[in-house]
């Protein structure tokens, strides 16, 4: 060998290595990273994508709805104390701000072979890496007759904020005073573990003020009230005495819109006048239907460092659809943390470095007791990389020992800020 | 000679290649290394801001202007016990006291 091939050849190797980082650069700059889904899971996401990639990587989100209407807080217009309006947002400053490309539209299908996404309006795109943060599915035909009690407009479920928000409301203000609100919980997991409680104290706030002879019955299919269980009891005996009549083991299996009357698993009939039936949960439709639900064909199982479909390679599931890790609730704040992680994974991973071994998720959990006072619950969850997945922390975490005004205005303040935190 | 002088170009151009190499590593572990502390850093957001810039007058405690020194005796004061509060006194005993560093150098007022 001689002299000049020696150096030609040791070049070629420092290229090949100096090369390597720019190739991995290069591939999080030309990558096409698609997230469906502009809730607290997929709006945090693509912000993060870009914020975590300087401004680098390439982002398209794509979302149904015009605006982002938070579920978080929706009870309070149910009660009658606060509007719709206070909680939308629009989603100019992704695009404003983050240069985040937004398609108003839904997604038909998801080609995880071809690496495409369908529009529903019939444009195929393709991706590298797609964000998948779908929310829930109610699965309306695991209680007979609530289909079709939902098409006459007889039962709301409520349970994705919008125009049923509003509507449940109107029926509750339209009831004779002396009427019954009944609301049925289905087995966990479901969305928003405390949120079936937080709406019995909205509603019985609602009749207390307005139409006091009224009652609300909880007819829930778990064995006892699955989040703040003590707080909410205490605030239903002395807030709302007599008002609140609470049934765990409670299972719904139909309901007769016509007669307005729900039939239960074991025990008799119940009839009401106002009927808020939220069915069995899964993940979100394109999920089930992409076949990401490998958890009972329900949830979609992740890998926790990256939030990756065990399914799939390249797809990342977020927020509500995931099969949660222990004490892992279905929230909009932990939609957010889940994000978090997996854009800072995504980004890893396109840049050529190895994700995070030891990632950190949070969850704060506000529940209005009435117009005001407020109880949280809180968690710290730190990956366990023994047994793949998150963990809470011993003696870390927590719920409020009374209701609080104070925690009223922080509720608030977290709304505010988780909403700028995903959207602004 | 030639050989000679061949040993000595082995050996230089190996020096530069392994030092051109471990900077580039070097590197990229510095840009992941960052990547990991701004996303410990992001669990904060949610309540108070992105990068801990919060909504003024949003009804959350800020920590807009705090530097990393005063969020840390903060941090550590909820973790002990020493500082009262709602959440934070729960949240701060879920991280690590190197974590809860980290973080008050990642959102500390620069």
């Amino acid at each position: 060998m001689d002299r000049r091939h020696f150096i030609g050849q040791s070049a070629a190797a420092l290229g090949l290595i100096t090369g390597f980082s720019t190739q991995a650069h290069a591939n999080l700059q030309k990558a096409e990273i698609l997230v469906i889904g502009g809730g607290y899971g997929g709006a945090t996401a693509a912000k993060y994508l870009r914020l975590f990639s300087n401004n680098t990587a390439r982002v398209t989100l794509i979302e149904p709805n015009p605006t982002f209407i938070s579920c978080p807080m929706s009870n309070l217009v149910i009660g009658g104390s606060r509007t719709l309006s206070e909680l939308t947002t629009s989603y100019s400053n992704l695009s404003k701000r983050h240069g985040i490309k937004m398609i108003q539209d839904s997604v038909a299908s998801i080609d995880a072979d071809k690496k495409t996404v369908k529009l529903a309006s019939g444009k195929t795109l393709r991706y590298d890496k797609v964000v998948v943060s779908p929310g829930v599915t109610l699965m309306t035909n695991t209680i007979e007759g609530l289909a079709e009690a939902n098409k006459a407009g007889v039962t709301l479920q409520a349970w994705k904020a919008g125009a049923e928000t509003v509507a449940l409301h109107q029926q509750l203000a339209s009831m004779r005073d002396g009427g019954t609100y009944i609301l049925s919980v289905p087995e966990a997991p479901y969305r928003c573990p405390p949120g079936p409680y937080e709406r019995a104290c909205q509603v019985a706030s609602y009749f207390k003020q307005n139409k006091p002879k009224s009652k609300v019955i909880v007819l829930d299919a778990n064995q006892d009230v699955t989040s703040k269980g003590a707080l909410f009891k205490k605030v239903w005996a002395e807030q709302y005495p007599g008002m609140i009549e609470y049934l765990p083991k409670h299972n719904v299996i139909a309901v007769d819109g016509k007669t307005k009357t729900v039939k239960l698993e074991v025990q008799d009939d119940f009839k009401g006048d106002v009927l808020n039936i939220l069915p069995a949960m899964s993940a979100g439709e394109i999920a089930v239907k992409t076949g990401l639900a490998n958890s009972n064909g329900r949830w979609v199982n992740v890998n926790f460092l990256n939030f990756e479909s065990t399914a799939q390679k390249d797809i990342h599931v977020l927020g509500d659809s995931i099969q949660i890790a222990p004490a892992m609730p279905k929230s909009g704040h932990m939609a957010n943390s889940h994000a978090k992680v997996a854009a800072a994974a995504i980004v890893a991973e396109l840049s050529g470095w190895e994700v995070n071994p030891a990632p950190v998720l949070t969850n704060t959990c506000y529940s209005f007791v009435n117009s005001k006072e407020v109880v949280h619950v809180a968690s710290v969850h730190q990956y366990n990389a023994a047994e793949k997945t998150f963990k809470t922390v011993p003696g870390s975490g927590g719920l409020s020992p009374v209701p609080s005004v104070l925690e009223g205005i922080y509720a608030w303040g977290w709304a505010r800020n988780i909403w700028a935190d995903s959207l602004a | 000679m030639r050989a000679k002088y061949l040993k000595a170009s082995i050996l230089a151009s190996a020096i530069l290649g392994l030092a051109q190499w471990s900077s580039a590593a070097l590197a990229q572990n510095a840009a992941a290394s960052d990547l990991y502390k701004r996303g410990l850093a992001a669990t904060c957001a949610n309540c108070h801001g992105t990068d801990g810039k919060g909504v003024v007058d949003g009804g959350m405690p800020l920590i807009n202007n705090l530097t990393s020194g005063q969020l840390l005796e903060k941090l550590k004061g909820y973790k002990s016990g020493a500082l009262e509060g709602t959440i934070m006194p729960q949240l701060a005993k879920g991280y690590t006291d190197e974590q809860l560093e980290t973080i008050a150098n990642q959102l500390g007022k620069r």
